[in-house]
């Protein structure tokens, strides 16, 4: 994605209208970060909107699709439970945008391991993300790792990947060894989708 | 809560007190008869009177299935919340827990325990005698050490550990079969190969023991004292295959890495009869560091492939 002449400055009233924009912009040979991550940022998350792809797993955090954005992007709703988090991972070269929806996440960021990496990973920063605020990430920023916190409450977050991916590696931070896995979702479009999973099956 | 709650809604089996500001609940929850779900996180319960006097004989104690009292200022686990028989899912996460009461054991129903984000630093070994009990959280505490016990947890699917003052774990924990989920990153694991090398020579008694167990002494109860007979029949296996020998309380304490799923080495604790009885390999080679550390029991492995999704990073 490069930067365009103009960037239009969007407010998505809702749910759906964020995915019609979002459709409308990516129907461009050219996609400004600042635009999406605005509009992202623009819509008030609204419960009502979304409570139906909110499908929660008691041990681990989902991945639920909600729109396939025509091939160009895939935006899907995550839900983490109290204590659930993802492991260390990378984005496949594609851009990763995080918007809360309910509750807070944490996001760790890490610096790439060396090449023959055999110590503790770096950590470069960490911040805590509220509702409605979208984080932005892609590999030539780094790593990073996504969790819930806290004990108390469940956390739900909106996230657009362009372009879509379904593998990535995930990190162990004592070694910065990497280890390919394959993401599945949840559910798509509402419904659950019950898949036999193989080997791990995500940045877990 | 409002006196008056059980006359007004008699059937009701969901209440959610959630982030109201309760210091106490009191008898009106004793005569609802039907409550399955108690919701009740974020408030200031902790104090005594959070749960009302006389719960062991009320129909909420055989009824009551979700109970979730995170977010609390409670700084042990109410022993009138142990009177629950019917629990199915409790969770205490976000409070000032120290410990964690052997008779947890009494939950026999439970399914699902939550004690993350607490002051915990130790496991009670009663904690195994769950079981049903497949999700266990004990996440951000100040755990030391899992007792092996643990692995008489044949139900637990998944296993949260990460953020505590874990160096190793017990070898043990291949046991759990259907451990699909383990998380253990934040925990100061011991990454290179660890030999204890403070080994206690062994008693008289013990290798009296040890000589009776090994050679198969006979002996009827009637032979030697109640407290000798105790002591024969708490005898433990040595892990070395190549060694029948047990051992009774002198052992020398080595950490192994297993390698699970291919991709994470875990460090695991052996105890072991002694300082001769080490891995198969450690008297091939000179060095004991990159030798063994790439060592894995082949049954080990095999239990290890059954963990499927294991967070260390």
């Amino acid at each position: 994605m490069e930067q365009p002449v103009q960037t239009e400055t969007w407010k998505a009233r809702s749910l759906e209208e964020l995915v019609r924009i979002l459709h409308q912009i990516f129907a461009e040979d050219k996609v400004s970060v600042d635009e999406v991550q605005a509009l992202m940022e623009s819509y008030e998350s609204n419960p009502e909107e979304w409570l139906q792809y909110a499908k929660f797993d008691q041990y681990r955090y989902t991945r639920n699709l909600v729109d396939n954005g025509n091939g160009k992007f895939n935006l899907m709703i995550l839900c983490w439970g109290e204590g659930h988090g993802s492991s260390i991972h990378d984005h496949t070269d594609s851009h990763c945008f995080m918007k809360i929806l309910q509750g807070n996440l944490k996001e760790t960021l890490f610096e790439w391991p060396e090449k023959k990496g055999n110590g503790e990973m770096t950590k470069k920063s960490e911040r805590v993300l509220r509702e409605n605020q979208c984080a932005y990430i892609n590999d030539s920023i780094g790593l990073h790792r996504v969790e819930n916190i806290s004990h108390t409450e469940p956390a739900v977050s909106l996230h657009l990947y362009s372009p879509p991916f379904d593998t990535c590696n995930t990190f162990d931070q004592r070694t910065g060894h990497k280890h390919k896995v394959t993401m599945t979702f949840y559910s798509q479009f509402g419904e659950r989708t019950v898949c036999v999973s193989t080997s791990c099956g995500s940045p877990h | 809560l409002p006196a008056g709650l059980s006359q007004w809604f008699p059937a009701l089996e969901v209440l959610d007190v959630s982030g109201t500001g309760l210091t106490e609940m009191g008898t009106e929850l004793l005569s609802l008869p039907c409550l399955h779900t108690l919701l009740a996180k974020n408030n200031r319960l902790g104090g005594p009177g959070s749960l009302p006097k006389g719960l062991e004989q009320a129909p909420l104690a055989r009824s009551l299935r979700v109970l979730n009292l995170s977010g609390n200022r409670f700084s042990e686990v109410p022993p009138a919340l142990l009177q629950l028989r019917g629990l199915r899912s409790l969770s205490l996460g976000g409070n000032r827990l120290h410990g964690i009461p052997p008779d947890i054991q009494e939950l026999h129903s439970l399914e699902f325990l939550y004690l993350g984000g607490n002051f915990i630093t130790a496991i009670p070994p009663e904690l195994a005698k769950l079981p049903s009990l497949r999700y266990l959280v004990l996440c951000d505490n100040k755990i030391q050490s899992i007792p092996p016990q643990l692995a008489q947890l044949h139900s637990l699917r998944s296993l949260s550990l990460h953020n505590n003052l874990l160096t190793y774990l017990p070898r043990e924990i291949l046991n759990l079969v259907h451990l699909e989920e383990l998380s253990l990153r934040g925990n100061p694991l011991v990454v290179r190969f660890v030999r204890d090398l403070t080994y206690n020579p062994p008693s008289l008694q013990e290798l009296a023991g040890r000589t009776v167990k090994t050679r198969n002494v006979p002996f009827a109860p009637s032979d030697l004292p109640d407290s000798l007979v105790r002591y024969l029949s708490l005898a433990s296996n040595c892990p070395n295959p190549k060694c029948g020998g047990v051992y009774f309380d002198s052992c020398v304490r080595q950490i192994k890495f297993v390698d699970f799923c291919g991709k994470y080495r875990l460090p695991l604790m052996h105890y072991l009869c002694s300082p001769e009885c080490s891995s198969p390999f450690s008297s091939a080679s000179q060095s004991s560091t990159s030798q063994s550390e790439s060592d894995s029991e082949d049954e080990a492995s095999v239990a290890a492939h059954r963990m499927q999704k294991v967070l260390l990073g």
